[in-house]
């Protein structure tokens, strides 16, 4: 089988490096850690990796909005090699302060590729602070998406100050039908929540969660799904544990997070 | 030529900040403001031209979909009622600020001047505002500024000049000082204390003496004219004021203490706290326990995890400051307490950190004024600890609140984090470390200026515009967190032979302790990078500026360290080398500036003396209250569970990262709704391995009132008993002890019952060693914080004096040989059964009960640890089976609270019979409800796993009172059969959550 290596960013504040790196373990992946400074000076290439992963964390604390700086860092730097590095197939994935960077940089949503033009954001939860709490998310199955093929609902933890996604009425409408809109906030039955907070954490428009480009290999999503790593990871294990210990079922083990990552995974050996 | 960019949300989009800025000045005034924007302003004074000031507003400092921007004023006269503008004073930490410049540059792609600046601050527009200047002043003073590290100005429409705006505020540091070294006079002990008083070095009057004999030595003096010294320097007095001071050398701790009981006459001899209660049971406990590592002398303990792991621990207060500066004190107080696992043995990766706040009642409105209103000191520590917990990328797994008026006086902050290490690094213990001669002494992290130097500012004559706020410091998790990933590459690398943090004292405390490892050390304090120009030499010896650390590196690393450091963009500065001398030599631009020996710190310092008196409760005047029955049960449930030491803090929890790193396993809230509090928090450090870590804390300060021994007890009892209720093992609990004490040195008009409190620390720390040898639990960390008073203003100009209670924060950690076999608080499923383990007596003294009635009472819980132990070990076992589907150990508020948070947690209804509980004697319904006797726990069993679990109970106080129901009702039978409690789970739910209203139970 093909090796399918992933690099995750680290440096200058972003600190989800490590469960990143285990989940992406975990799918099959050939993870490695690599610092911002090291592409820049060029001791490490992006051109030899199939997937990139902004993850999370607090890139130069969040200051003068969040990922801003991060963004004009790599558009800066790194144009050339991100730009070649999408048009050869490479897989994107940002993860909450991730997922800002992208939309800072305009690979999100990448309505013309290579553009690098800002069309949409992340600002402040309309509750006014940051939250960590588990959310629903329910996909849509029309999005080009390939990493959340086959998934239709599941529960992942956000942890953010400014996950708020907001764009303009035409941009939202464009994004909505090209089915770049990949995950949404839902209830618990799996509709969306129709912005009522919290299961609507942040108040994003028609309660977005993550989105992607138009090839559907560049997503980027506020829910942490390497924070889903462990089925002990969910608030509600404990009771499930008893549910399934009377009915006899089998206890799990991995967390529904690394889905995405396999996905990813089969991606690139399949077509790569 | 300075510019102001001024940044701010398109006019048609939520302003989510102004909206909350809204809703805090209706919560804390009641006064009514329509709506508030906010303004971004970044001041550059970068000598950047036009067009370069143009690219990086709207290329770096302008969003395009959401902001507008402009060099002009955003606002008009008709856009606001009030205008507010909010800015740092010269000096603080502008993280923001710093990072502007560092984004500025990058995008340039050339160097700035290094006198380049940018400040950042905000300007808040309020509309529909029908306030006067004085109320938007009090707005301004109260939420949206603190004088201490911010200024503001106010602006009213007829005010504002629309070409000018707020104009160019520059709060740039400027010292006209030349930097110099002094020499002092010490002709008599006399003339010392007066050095000391007016330096403010606080020195002890009995160490004077022992200074003075050593700068006279004829030896030392011949030495001393050899480097050209003769007088002590300023530099060597504030180093030895340093190294003798009370926070790095626990003189209280480690004093004489002379205690009599004045009720038998009995008296005792105390000699050493610390050596009789904690270092001498810890290190017998280590003799029998392999897994303790390394404890009681580096900057956090060692303990193993597993195999190939160790996990570091610590926890410190920081109350002076955070009662000063809320926010800022509290985000030092985490930041700094996370540099203790850094810079613990070669080098710990931090995996959690953890809280404790006790602050004055959140709705006081007594005559008293603290410098901070309780309600504004708690929301200010609540952020500074979530952002530096946040930003730092550290889950914040577990925490504590307690309001009690006490603490008006002074705030206690408490904080802890949690490292982990590989057993080894390239072959070597990581857990060791020692500098050698030779190796390099490099300073990595921030830079130094005036932070921390106390009393500099006030005693400055110069105090102006541009005086720096010294005392006052502002955490920068972002720069520390890129140290922290920087120095574990540089540990992997081998690359460290010694590291440990730059705190309280700085270098002088950093360089001060390692030179007595390594026999000498010799620095070129001119080569330390400073913030700005103009510091004394001493005071860059001593600043407490944030985010450094020291680390000793072999000259044949140091090329490979600063490739390393350069690659993190961390600064690092080789500042001197350890040497064999046996002498602190340190030089500025090449001249001897202090030149001590080494075995001067370690002499022998008269040792502090206390007189400690105590008198029994009883002898005191202490009764329980004279109280008949109640008759409204479900009122007084609801009641108390909406009282503010008992309901729900959710929205403290959910505003911490506490999942951050991916491993948790059993979180700080539980239930259905995810919002009680467990009893301990449990991670899975290790990604690949399902060994679990289990972290929970206690404090009771509140039966300090009645006894200190029992409060220890209380405190201690209750952590084992909640790690055993998250799966935790009992033999490999690890204790951290954290003090917080009132002034003990008596004196007739200051401190009049100083006696008495030296009474009830020593009595505490009978307690803290009995229960660590009782439970066999190592001390692996723990601090000291001796002066929680205050003097307050009262309503006539009279100052008042406010001692918080002798309080004790107890931080247990343990092992979970696999996460899978955790549990949680809640109940899981109609039909489990319903037990209550230990055994209920009346000890309803300091309670929740009592004190609702506003009662204080003598019965306090007391521990039998040899019992309790018997029935800790069956539960263990009963746990490690799987046999149980919820565990709580019952605390704070007795049996009936903590089963109906139970019943909140799981939205299911309980059915109780109170005459089977195990109690000692005939119990009335308030004490088998309400009381707080130690070692009980709350379970449920599923009916199929009862009969074995039951057979581990055999012989022990466990007894089933009931059973989960799915009708959510919360029903309560007294010993008599008749219904006392039928609650439904939702009103206390409602209760709880203070969304309680009056409608009837």
């Amino acid at each position: 089988m093909k090796d399918v290596r992933a690099l995750v960013l680290t440096g200058f504040g972003l600190n989800c490096d490590w469960e990143t790196a285990h989940i992406l373990h975990l799918a099959g992946a050939l993870p490695e850690r690599v610092h911002l400074n090291a592409i820049i000076g060029g001791t490490k290439r992006l051109a030899d990796y199939h997937l990139f992963v902004i993850g999370g964390g607090f890139s130069w604390a969040d200051e003068h909005g969040a990922g801003v700086i991060l963004a004009m860092r790599l558009k800066h730097r790194l144009r050339d090699e991100i730009l070649s590095f999408v048009d050869r197939g490479g897989l994107v994935l940002g993860i909450c302060n991730g997922f800002q960077v992208l939309v800072n940089t305009g690979l999100l949503p990448g309505f013309e590729p290579g553009t690098w033009d800002r069309q949409a954001a992340l600002v402040a939860n309309d509750c006014g602070t940051f939250r960590d709490q588990w959310v629903h998310v329910v996909f849509n199955d029309q999005s080009p998406c390939v990493f959340t093929r086959g998934l239709h609902t599941m529960d992942l933890p956000v942890r953010h100050g400014e996950g708020k996604f907001f764009a303009e009425a035409d941009v939202i409408q464009k994004l909505e039908a090209n089915n770049q809109v990949v995950l949404r906030y839902a209830t618990a039955d799996g509709r969306p929540a129709q912005g009522a907070f919290p299961a609507n954490p942040n108040g994003s428009i028609n309660d977005i969660a993550g989105i992607c480009d138009p090839t559907g290999r560049i997503l980027g999503l506020m829910p942490h799904p390497e924070a889903f790593n462990h089925w002990t990871n969910h608030p509600d294990w404990t009771l499930e544990k008893e549910r399934r210990q009377r009915t006899g079922e089998p206890l799990p083990e991995q967390g529904a997070g690394v889905l995405f990552f396999r996905n990813a995974v089969d991606h690139v050996r399949t077509r790569g | 030529m300075a510019v102001r960019l001024e940044i701010a949300l398109k006019p048609h989009l939520f302003d989510a900040q102004g909206s909350e800025l809204c809703r805090m000045i209706h919560d804390y005034f009641g006064w009514r403001v329509g709506s508030a924007r906010v303004i971004q302003v970044l001041t550059l004074d970068a000598g950047l031209n036009e067009e370069e000031v143009k690219a990086v507003r709207t290329e770096i400092f302008t969003n395009p979909v959401t902001q507008v921007s402009s060099t002009e004023p955003l606002a008009r006269a008709q856009d606001f009622d009030w205008a507010v503008w909010v800015g740092f004073r010269p000096g603080v930490r502008d993280t923001a600020g710093s990072v502007a410049l560092e984004a500025i540059a990058d995008y340039l792609r050339r160097p700035l001047d290094p006198k380049a600046a940018a400040y950042t601050s905000k300007l808040f527009l309020l509309r529909d505002a029908p306030l006067s200047r004085h109320q938007v002043d009090v707005v301004a003073r109260e939420l949206l500024a603190n004088d201490i590290i911010q200024q503001w100005r106010i602006y009213a429409p007829q005010d504002w000049d629309p070409r000018e705006g707020i104009g160019i505020i520059l709060p740039k540091v400027e010292l006209a000082h030349t930097p110099t070294v002094q020499t002092l006079a010490v002709g008599s002990d006399q003339e010392l204390q007066k050095l000391s008083d007016q330096r403010n070095l606080a020195l002890n009057p009995r160490d004077i003496p022992v200074i003075r004999a050593y700068f006279l030595r004829e030896d030392v003096r011949e030495e001393r004219r050899r480097v050209g010294l003769d007088l002590p320097t300023d530099v060597e007095l504030e180093a030895i004021s340093q190294a003798r001071s009370d926070h790095c050398n626990h003189n209280t701790f480690r004093g004489k203490f002379y205690y009599r009981d004045l009720d038998s006459g009995d008296a005792s001899v105390v000699d050493s706290l610390f050596k009789t209660c904690i270092e001498a049971p810890t290190l017998e406990i280590q003799r029998r326990k392999d897994w303790v590592v390394s404890v009681l002398w580096d900057n956090a303990g060692v303990a193993r995890f597993d195999d190939d792991h160790h996990y570091v621990i610590t926890a410190e207060t920081h109350n002076s400051p955070s009662n000063m500066e809320a926010y800022g004190g509290a985000l030092t107080g985490i930041v700094g307490v996370y540099r203790d696992p850094m810079g613990t043995g070669k080098g710990s990766r931090l995996i959690a950190g953890f809280y404790g706040y006790c602050v004055g009642p959140r709705d006081y409105a007594g005559p008293l004024r603290p410098h901070l209103h309780p309600r504004r000191l708690l929301d200010g520590v609540v952020e500074g600890v979530r952002d530096g917990g946040n930003k730092h990328g550290v889950p914040t797994v577990f925490g504590n609140l307690l309001y009690h008026p006490s603490y008006l006086g002074k705030c206690l902050v408490f904080v802890g984090a949690i490292g982990l290490m590989p057993q080894t690094v390239k072959g070597e213990p990581t857990e060791q470390k020692k500098p050698n001669p030779g190796d390099l002494i490099i300073m990595a992290g921030g830079r130094v200026g005036k932070d921390g130097i106390h009393g500099v500012t006030a005693s400055s004559e110069s105090y102006s515009e541009q005086t720096p706020a010294g005392h006052v410091q502002i955490g920068d998790p972002y720069t520390q967190k890129k140290m922290h990933d920087f120095l574990l590459e540089a540990r992997d690398e081998g690359l460290i032979t010694f590291i440990t943090d730059n705190g309280g004292g700085g270098l002088s405390s950093s360089i001060g302790e390692s030179a007595q490892m390594a026999g000498g050390a010799f620095v070129e304090l001119d080569k330390v990078p400073l913030k700005y120009e103009g510091l004394d030499v001493w005071e860059i010896w001593v600043s407490e500026s944030q985010e450094r650390m020291t680390v000793a590196v072999r000259p044949e690393n140091l090329d490979r360290f600063m490739e390393l450091a350069r690659l993190h963009e961390v600064e690092c500065t080789v500042i001197g080398r350890y040497e064999d001398s046996g002498k602190l030599h340190l030089t500025y631009q090449g001249r001897t500036c202090a030149y001590l020996d080494l075995s001067f710190f370690r002499e022998d310092f008269p040792q502090w003396e206390f007189e400690a008196q105590w008198r029994s409760p009883r002898s005191r005047g202490l009764t329980e209250p004279v109280l008949s029955e109640p008759e409204d049960w479900g009122r007084l449930l609801c009641d108390l569970l909406a009282s503010p030491n008992l309901c729900s803090r959710e929205w403290i929890q959910r505003q911490y990262d506490h999942e951050v790193q991916g491993t948790s396993a059993v979180k700080f809230l539980v239930g259905r709704d995810r919002d009680v509090p467990n009893d301990a928090a449990v991670i899975r450090p290790v990604l690949t391995s399902n060994r679990g870590l289990a972290v929970t804390q206690a404090l009771h300060p509140t039966y300090a009132q009645i006894d200190t021994y029992h409060m220890v007890e209380a405190s201690i009892d209750e952590c084992v008993r909640r790690l055993l209720s998250v799966g935790g093992m009992l033999d490999e609990i690890g204790g951290v002890d954290n003090f917080c004490w009132p002034n003990i040195q008596y004196d007739p008009e200051r401190n009049p019952d100083g006696r008495y409190k030296a009474a009830q620390l020593v009595r505490a720390n009978w307690a803290l060693r009995d229960m660590c040898l009782a439970y066999q639990i190592p001390l692996l960390s723990g601090k000291d914080s001796m002066y929680v008073d205050g003097h307050l203003p009262g309503a006539y100009g009279e100052r008042h004096k406010v001692s918080g209670l002798p309080t004790l924060q107890f931080t247990a950690t343990t092992v979970v040989p696999d996460v899978t076999r955790c549990l949680t608080m809640d109940v899981k499923m109609p039909g489990d059964l319903v037990y209550v383990l230990g055994i209920t007596r009346n000890e309803l003294g300091a309670s929740e009960y009592y004190q609702h009635l506003g009662h204080v009472g003598l019965n306090i819980p007391r521990a039998h640890s040899e019992d309790f132990l018997r029935l800790y070990r069956a539960l263990e076992r009963a746990v490690a089976q799987g046999l149980c589907a919820s565990c709580r150990a019952v605390g704070r508020g007795g049996l009936a609270v903590h089963g109906a948070m139970a019943a909140i947690a799981g939205r299911l209804g309980m059915t109780w019979d109170l005459s089977r509980v195990p109690a000692e004697g005939s119990l009335s319904h308030v004490a088998l409800l309400f009381s707080e006797s130690l070692g009980r726990f709350l379970v449920t069993v599923p009916p199929q796993r009862e009969a074995a679990f039951q057979e581990l109970m055999e012989g022990l106080p466990a007894a089933r009172i009931g059973r989960v129901t799915e009708a959510p009702i919360f029903q309560i039978r007294g010993t008599d059969g008749k219904e006392l409690v039928q609650v439904p789970v939702e009103s206390l739910r409602k209760a709880w959550s203070g969304t309680w209203s009056q409608e009837p139970v």
